[in-house]
């Protein structure tokens, strides 16, 4: 018998005026177990997890954490909740053990727990040795970092990291993913958000993709990338008109979603090497002057494009 | 004790930065200085010459010093005088001349000599000296008057005449006020200026916690707290009662040091305790209301200052409220500042204890806990959207 679920949210809505960030997000999360809400920025990931979190009042829906229905007043349920927010929420004019000794406060734990913990958590985050250093004279990895460590001071059931690696260093965000998968090893049920498909292919048992507010699809990579079938990923990278040649390229029978980023036209294709020769063509008669072409195996990233019809990252 | 969590390391943030020395201990001390010059009870220092003019020099002398606020200060020579009043060591000076004794008691006229810069305060010590040598010219007739009906010489004569004179009842004036409102018994005139300038300080300083607020928010502290097991009342809290200990320690500087260093006088100490405890309550909820209401640290500045001031000046911490019209008086209690003067003006003029600003106090606390609850919705609306 699989243990029982820390997280199930069901139907969770979210309006902000007219616009509706979040639209019916259901999910479960078991012991142990990552799973990763994948999603271009602006696609409710971070409304989502802040519902969850009960720091955002809900429009509908339901969370319950660890046995216990949460809302933005339930203390009990947070209890169980470690959060890391997007944004770097420490205290900048405190030293990095200050800032972990104010929350342990707010989490009530004893002082001499907390003394343990505190140098369990900053040998984990690897910041023993810059304990007593202010925050603000860290670096942006080693903030990251501290950021993490709050989160997981005291011992939650459910770690909540959204975003944890925007803009760090490879080295410190390697390190981040390394301690995120130790302690999913550990029985920490954690919910991931991000917009690099590397990092959820990595880290997370299951994914949930979403776009707009809506889940778009969920499941292990396996089962995702099985959503695209034996469809192709084209990156047609080049110069000029790109948007015509997405356009142009799109129209195409056998092409099924066709997006423009960074500099290369991405493009969902079934049976690739009988279809590439007409994609070159007609890259060449709408004003796109093509210089490599690279065609991938199926990756989240084509599920993303299959499903939604735009990148990742657009 | 999350909320005193939250206020401890409010504290110990506002402890690390310099600055901030400044505003808890320098600018308290400034305001205690000024204070004191202006509303302290200081003696004004009057020079004499005085060295050999025999029993009524040194009488006169010694009246002098017993006068109240004035201190005298002692000259071996009337050049070395002259150089303390030009360089203002001292406001004013006397030369008693060294036969002063013997030609009043010959029947004579004795001249005294008066040196003083133009002031106020040379006016003021030229008055209390008329007064000394008035007091000591009556018992000096009545003397005269006996030795020459009874016979006798002056100085035994004096003794008995100054005897008798300390004897004889003064005649008491009693003033009574017209108006309630004005000072009576030994309360200085600026007294309660003192008392209105702590409320005015107490108040504007509180408000500027609520730029700290702010920067706790937009560094997205707020919302981490929130996450944990804390309630948004208990963050509120943690956080109006950092800024609450700040106010009160200023407070405690500005009120003791003024009372030890220059006489200012407060009143009752539980009652004015009490009552800058609860006003700087409802200051401490004023900058949560702001801090939580607005998003920019730079608007919630400037709107302290303009709100710290105005509410002060209409309140009457700027111009007594005995001044304005009943009907601008009315409207000014609906500043918390008016009630706080009200309350200082029981203590200070009528001399009123704890048990007398007890009206004026619950609406204070009225006050701090509306303004609280409206800062703890526009807080949690806020962070929790």
């Amino acid at each position: 018998m699989s243990a029982a679920p820390v997280l199930v949210c069901t139907g969770l809505v979210k309006r902000f005026g007219d616009l509706v960030a979040v639209d019916g997000v259901g999910f479960e999360i078991s012991p142990g177990e990552t799973y990763g809400l994948l999603g271009p920025n602006g696609a409710g990931k971070t409304t989502t997890i802040s519902m969850v979190c009960g720091l955002l009042e809900r429009d509908d829906g339901d969370v319950v954490v660890a046995g216990r229905p949460l809302t933005t007043t339930s203390v009990e349920a947070k209890a169980a909740i470690g959060y890391v927010p997007q944004e770097i929420a420490v205290y900048p004019d405190l030293t990095g053990r200050e800032n972990l000794r104010f929350f342990s406060r707010l989490y009530g734990m004893a002082p001499a727990a907390a003394t343990e913990r505190i140098g369990e958590a900053l040998e984990v985050v690897g910041l023993a040795d810059r304990a007593d250093d202010l925050a603000g004279e860290y670096s942006g990895g080693m903030k990251r970092r501290l950021n993490i460590a709050i989160g997981l001071l005291h011992r939650p059931r459910l770690l909540v990291l959204d975003e944890p690696t925007v803009g760090v260093d490879p080295q410190s965000r390697n390190a981040i993913l390394e301690g995120v998968e130790a302690l999913a090893g550990g029985g920490i049920a954690v919910l991931y958000t991000t917009h690099y498909m590397e990092e959820a292919e990595r880290l997370c048992d299951r994914i949930g993709i979403i776009d707009a507010g809506v889940i778009r699809a969920e499941g292990t990579r396996r089962e995702l990338v099985a959503l695209v079938g034996e469809r192709d990923r084209v990156r047609l990278a080049g110069s000029g008109d790109l948007a015509s040649v997405a356009t142009a390229c799109g129209a195409l029978p056998g092409v099924e979603a066709a997006s423009v980023r960074d500099g290369a036209v991405d493009l969902i294709v079934e049976g690739a090497r009988g279809l590439l020769p007409e994609l070159l063509r007609v890259a060449a008669e709408s004003g796109g002057l093509v210089d490599g072409v690279d065609v991938h195996e199926p990756d989240l990233e084509s599920v993303f494009l299959h499903l939604t019809g735009k990148a990742l990252r657009d | 004790m999350r909320s005193l969590a939250i206020a401890a390391v409010n504290l110990r943030r506002f402890a690390r930065q310099r600055a901030n020395l400044f505003f808890v201990l320098v600018l308290p001390l400034l305001i205690v200085a000024m204070l004191g010059l202006v509303f302290g009870a200081t003696d004004v220092d009057l020079g004499v010459v005085q060295r050999s003019g025999g029993p009524l020099a040194e009488q006169l002398s010694d009246d002098l010093g017993a006068t109240e606020d004035l201190a005298v200060v002692r000259y071996e020579d009337e050049s070395a005088l002259e150089r303390a009043v030009q360089r203002g060591r001292v406001e004013a000076g006397l030369v008693v001349p060294d036969d002063y004794t013997a030609v009043l008691e010959a029947g004579g006229t004795a001249t005294v000599r008066w040196i003083a810069r133009p002031g106020t305060a040379s006016i003021q010590l030229r008055q209390a000296v008329e007064a000394a040598v008035a007091r000591q010219g009556t018992v000096l007739r009545a003397a005269r008057f006996v030795a020459a009906e009874q016979g006798g010489d002056v100085e035994s004569r004096l003794a008995a005449a100054a005897t008798v004179a300390a004897a004889v009842p003064g005649v008491d004036v009693e003033v009574r006020p017209a108006d309630e409102t004005v000072a009576a018994g030994d309360l200085g005139q600026f007294d309660l200026g003192a008392a209105t300038q702590l409320v005015l300080f107490v108040f504007l300083t509180s408000l500027f916690g609520a730029p700290t607020l702010i920067e706790v928010r937009r560094l997205g502290l707020s919302r981490r707290m929130l996450s944990t097991p804390t309630r948004h009342l208990q963050v509120l809290l943690g956080e109006s009662l950092g800024r609450l200990a700040i106010a009160l320690v200023q407070a405690a500087i500005i009120v003791v040091g003024s009372a030890l260093l220059f006489g200012v006088a407060w009143g009752s100490p539980p009652a004015a305790a009490a009552i800058v405890a609860c006003f700087a309550l409802v200051g401490a909820s004023f900058a949560m209301l702001l801090g939580s209401a607005l998003s920019s640290d730079q608007q919630a500045g400037a709107l302290a200052l303009v709100l710290g001031l105005g509410l002060a000046a209409l309140g009457g911490s700027m111009v007594p409220l005995e001044v304005f019209p009943d009907r601008v008086r009315t409207i000014a209690h609906v500043t918390p500042h008016a009630w706080a003067n009200d309350a200082f003006a029981e203590v200070l003029r009528h001399g009123g204890g704890l048990v007398d600003v007890l009206a004026p106090l619950a609406v204070l606390l009225a006050y701090a806990a509306v303004v609280f609850s409206l800062a703890a919705w526009f807080f949690r609306r806020a962070v929790t959207g």
